[in-house]
Order: C-alpha cells, then sequence, then structure tokens
C-alpha cells in the first residue's frame, strides 16, 4: 500500500473501518469461493475430494486476509 | 414476476429485438415457473427484465444530467447542477489522491461514474413504481466484475505481467504452491463480498421499507425511507472506497 498522507484524517479512519467490515465478509466469502473451486473441478474430473482441498484454501485464503488487515491497522 | 411501468413500455417496443438478440446470445426461452435445466435464460413474455430496465433508465438520466451540466458550464456563473458534479468529482478525486497516492486522477472518471451509477441506482427504487436494480444480484455481481477487471488491467499495465504475478506468488518462493491458490481465491472473494454487501443491504432496505408500509402505512414507512436514503448513500461511498483501495494495492510498487 502507498503511503498515506494523514492517519488521522477522517478519510483513513473510515478507510480502517471498513476494513475491519470488509473482514466479516471476505473471511466467509473466502471460504466459499474455495469450495466452489474445489467443487467446481471435482464436477470436471469426476471425483469427490478436490472440494475438501478447496475448502482448506479457501479458509487459508480468509485467515490470510485476515491477518494481513489486523496487522497492516495495528501498524497503523 | 410483475413488470414494471417502465419495463412494460420497453418491451411493447424493444421485446421482439431483445428477444432475438438473448436468442443469438445462446440463452433459452423459459416461461415464468417452469422448471429448467438451463442456466441463461429468458422469458419470452418479458424479455427485458425489471432491473435491466432499470438499469437503462439509470444510464439515460444520467447522460440527460451530465449533458444538461455541460451545456450549462460556466466559470463565472456556476450553476447548482454544476456545483454538485464538482463537489463529487473533487470529493472522490481527493479520496483517490489520498489513498493511492500521486497520478491518482486518471482514476477518478471511471470512480465517479462507478459511484454515481451505484447511488441513483440505490435511490431509484425510493420512488414508487421504480426499484433498485442493485437490489437484483446480478446488478452488483456486473458492477464487481468491472472493478475487479479495471483495478487488475491497471495493475499490469502499471507493473507489467511479470511483476505483477508477483504479487500472488507470496514473499517466500517456496511456499508459491501455497500462496498462488490463496491469493487467486482471496481476489475472487473481494468480487463476491463486494457482490454480496451491496446487494443485500439494498435488498434488505427495500424489504423492510415494504413491509413496515405493508403494516403502518401512514407515518412508519418514512423513517425507513430515511433509514434506505443513508443506506444508498453509505453503500455507493463503500463501493468506491473499496475499488480505490484495491486499486491503490494493484498499482502499488510494493505490497
Amino acid at each position: 500500500m502507498p503511503p498515506e498522507p494523514d492517519k488521522n484524517s477522517a478519510k483513513t479512519k473510515w478507510v480502517q473501518i471498513e476494513s475491519y467490515i470488509q473482514l466479516g465478509v471476505l473471511l466467509p466469502a473466502a471460504t466459499f469461493v474455495g469450495w466452489l473451486i474445489g467443487h467446481l473441478l471435482d464436477l470436471h474430473f469426476h471425483t469427490d475430494w478436490i472440494y475438501l482441498v478447496g475448502l482448506g484454501f479457501g479458509i487459508a485464503a480468509g485467515f490470510v486476509q485476515f491477518f494481513r488487515v489486523a496487522l497492516k491497522t495495528t501498524d497503523d | 414476476m410483475e413488470q414494471l411501468f417502465f419495463t412494460r413500455f420497453l418491451n411493447q417496443y424493444f421485446g421482439g429485438f431483445a428477444a432475438r438478440l438473448l436468442s443469438a446470445l445462446g440463452a433459452h426461452p423459459v416461461s415464468a415457473g417452469e422448471k429448467t435445466q438451463y442456466l441463461f435464460t429468458y422469458n419470452p413474455a418479458a424479455p427485458i427484465s425489471n432491473f435491466f430496465a432499470m438499469e437503462l433508465l439509470v444510464v439515460g438520466i444520467l447522460v440527460v444530467l451530465f449533458l444538461w451540466a455541460r451545456a450549462r458550464i460556466s466559470v463565472d456563473n456556476p450553476g447548482p447542477m454544476q456545483h454538485i458534479f464538482e463537489l463529487t468529482e473533487q470529493f472522490i478525486d481527493g479520496q483517490s489522491e489520498e489513498i493511492i497516492g500521486h497520478h491518482s486522477s486518471h482514476f477518478t472518471p471511471f470512480l465517479v461514474a462507478l459511484g454515481l451509477f451505484i447511488l441513483i441506482s440505490n435511490l431509484i427504487g425510493l420512488i414508487p413504481g421504480f426499484e433498485s436494480p442493485t437490489a437484483t444480484p446480478t446488478v452488483p455481481l456486473g458492477l464487481a466484475i468491472v472493478a475487479w477487471l479495471y483495478y487488475h488491467f491497471h495493475g499490469i499495465k502499471k507493473q507489467g505481467p511479470v511483476k505483477y504475478a508477483k504479487h500472488f506468488v507470496g514473499p517466500m518462493p517456496i511456499l508459491a504452491p501455497l500462496m498462488i491458490p490463496i491469493e487467486i481465491i482471496s481476489h475472487i472473494a473481494r468480487m463476491m463480498s463486494l457482490t454480496i454487501r451491496l446487494y443485500a443491504n439494498i435488498f434488505a432496505g427495500d424489504l423492510v421499507t415494504l413491509v413496515f408500509f405493508s403494516l403502518i402505512p401512514i407515518g412508519i414507512p418514512v423513517i425507513f425511507l430515511g433509514l434506505h436514503l443513508f443506506v444508498s448513500l453509505l453503500q455507493a461511498y463503500i463501493f468506491v472506497l473499496l475499488a480505490t483501495v484495491y486499486l491503490a494495492g494493484a498499482v502499488a510498487e510494493e505490497h
């Protein structure tokens, strides 16, 4: 992210607040997207286990985003 | 699905053309309520749906407003419409400069157009006889796809495909097989979260207003109309804000 000129400005605070709100949606969304990709691959390859791998990656992606936003906001 | 007045008008004059166009694009005619195996369908009795008619109306309103403001533009004696457009442009330009940094002004036209389209789409549902196109998931999804493609396009344009792709690899090359799927899922999830939030908020706002209107038709719905007005403004702002934040992440030299 580029440096923000004024870290105490109202807009920057909105960005921070929005980042937290975004987490509430991003965590389940990432899990769902991971499952969906795995499910579609299962349908394509006629298997029944790739959805579990997709689910794992989706949960991991959600948590990676969670820690990124949390660390970034703590640094600010 | 009951057709709105404007939808009925469009279907009367352009329904035949819309049906031929949809058939040519591979859509299947399926009557309302009929079960189908096809994903891409249209109602032969009303090929133009309410949300699409409302989208066209919003685009029409914006084009007329822009042309009207353009015709009356004046440096010495700016009118109220010019003031509103200048304030909107300055607000979004200032915000994108704060988040993206210098050279952010060439993103402003896209962000202003996106913000105004979402705002008018959200607000049009407050007028009786019209409905918010953003209360149908297809419209927020389309907007999210446009914003998603736009920030990836500018990320690739600014940094080149190889350097941009390195963002997906993560800090350690050994972790790349793990990080690449995680990053891809994260980016798709952004698109999904943009869609869900805008759709859910506007749909819920419409529904709550309708429910209270059917329970107590006098007085109380005004409170919920006010709430819907606030939610409309806030959601348009948040969508543009998030698109700006994602754009900043894509065009930044370092993550």
